[in-house]
């Protein structure tokens, strides 16, 4: 029994530390399919926007959430989740200085499954190139990586 | 016995402080930074010393007529302290001419008078800062009691609330004209950026800022280092990127495009944001430690703010 216990607890430690939980995190996030979990014939939009949302909340907490052409991420994902509520066909997300007593929507004009996958790849990729990043960054470094 | 163990321990006490007062135990904190900024410099010394010489450094379809008569060459350290118009022969031409009846003059007016206005409680900015002149001139720092980097946005801002005073927009405004009131004075009064890096905590913050400069970010997966370091010199479109060498000698500046003058951070921020992230605020950890490296990077070069960019 004491066997087991160690032989479980050690097995939970190392997939942990690879990674190999499906808890989302930065670590998870590069051994993802992007292909597969970001798609929404694949996966379905529902699970496409749950896995946009718990990745973009990681990237939010660390800072590296994307915008685009005045849109966070986070506006992106939240004018899906409505879109599936309604049924729309299309999304038009918020502008970045959007406020609840002063709505202000973006340009953008997307159709709605579109910009599921477009949020879940955003949300996904911003932590994947996190992690490639700390391996790379000082191959730009006059005096250091970079070499001309 | 005892007295032998206690004349080595004194020896050794000695020895430890006079290694301290000679530079921290022989380690000097700026070490890798002061490698940094001088391979930076030699870098941009060597881009810019025969451009058409030198023409797979800049943009791949300028032509030789471009690259001979439109790019200055032979440029020295000091020369890069203008942005991007040390280099620009033609953008030099124009801004000259803007120069002539500069548009952020209002703006100093406008700080000037913000200087002597007294707050609420009798006090004043000359409470919080020694001068104008030093104001301008000695931010960023690394403030090794409260183990951060103090900007002068937020020394403005702080200023403001310990005295019962709200804080200003960080971006423009009262907060830009009062910056370029004190980048004016220390401009006069020929300041130089003097940042130093004396301790671990500052050296640590240094190598974040680093690290944020030379990180790939946003849905672009673009580095600031791309456009500002490998890409200085090149074109977007018709606009000729600016060099990180200088890059804070000239802050805050009057932008065309924003009609006014705004902060460094303000133009931090619209890069970020064009490297498709959403930036951090203006006075979070990583914008402070990121303008920290940077101004190192430009340290020794003159002060010469405020100025005009397109």
């Amino acid at each position: 029994m004491k066997k087991l216990t160690t032989l479980i607890a050690t097995a939970g430690i190392a997939a942990l530390l690879s990674g190999c939980t499906s808890q989302p995190s930065i670590a998870n996030a590069a051994k993802l399919d992007l292909n597969k979990v970001c798609s929404v014939e694949v996966s379905g939009i529902e699970n496409v926007i749950k896995t946009a949302k718990e990745y973009n909340d990681i990237a939010i907490a660390n800072n590296l959430e994307f915008r685009r052409l005045n849109v966070n991420n986070s506006a992106l994902i939240a004018s899906v989740e409505e879109a599936i509520k309604t049924g729309a066909k299309t999304v038009n997300p918020l502008h970045h200085k959007s406020k609840p007593d002063k709505i202000k929507k973006s340009k953008t004009k997307l159709e709605t499954n579109y910009a599921a996958e477009r949020a879940c790849r955003f949300a996904v990729v911003a932590l994947d190139q996190a992690v490639e990043a700390k391996e790379t960054w000082r191959l730009s470094v006059p005096g250091d990586g970079f070499k001309y | 016995m005892l007295l032998k163990i206690a004349k080595t321990t004194a020896l050794v006490a000695l020895t430890v402080t006079a290694l301290n007062a000679s530079g921290h135990g022989g380690k000097h904190f700026n070490d890798q930074a002061e490698k940094d900024r001088l391979a930076l410099i030699k870098y941009f010394e060597d881009k810019f010393e025969d451009p058409l010489k030198n023409r797979n450094n800049f943009f791949p379809y300028s032509t030789d007529d471009e690259l001979e008569n439109s790019i200055a060459k032979g440029l020295k350290h000091q020369d890069f302290a203008k942005g991007n118009y040390a280099y620009n022969i033609d953008g030099k031409g124009q801004y000259e001419d803007i120069k002539e009846m500069p548009p952020y003059d209002d703006a100093i007016d406008a700080g000037e008078a913000l200087w002597e206005t007294e707050f609420a409680n009798g006090k004043s900015f000359a409470t919080c800062f020694e001068s104008p002149s030093v104001a301008g001139s000695a931010y960023p720092y690394f403030d090794n009691a409260r183990n951060d980097v103090i900007t002068l946005t937020q020394a403005i801002n702080e200023c403001l609330t310990t005295n019962g005073e709200k804080a200003w927009n960080t971006k423009k405004g009262k907060m830009a004209s009062l910056q370029a009131f004190m980048a004016s004075s220390a401009t006069e009064d020929e300041k130089v950026i003097n940042v130093k890096i004396d301790s671990q905590a500052a050296s640590d913050a240094y190598e974040r800022g680093k690290e944020y400069y030379y990180t790939q970010r946003g849905y672009l997966k673009l580095n600031c280092a791309e456009c500002h370091v490998q890409g200085a010199g090149q074109r977007v479109r018709n606009e000729k990127l600016s060099q990180l060498l200088g890059q804070t000698t000239h802050f805050p500046v009057h932008r065309l495009k924003w009609k006014g003058v705004g902060t460094l951070e303000r133009r931090m921020s619209g890069c970020i944001k064009d490297e498709g992230q959403v930036p951090p605020g203006d006075t979070s950890k990583e914008m402070k430690e990121l303008l920290f490296f940077m101004a190192y990077m430009s340290n020794e070069m003159k002060i010469d703010g405020p100025d005009i960019r397109k």
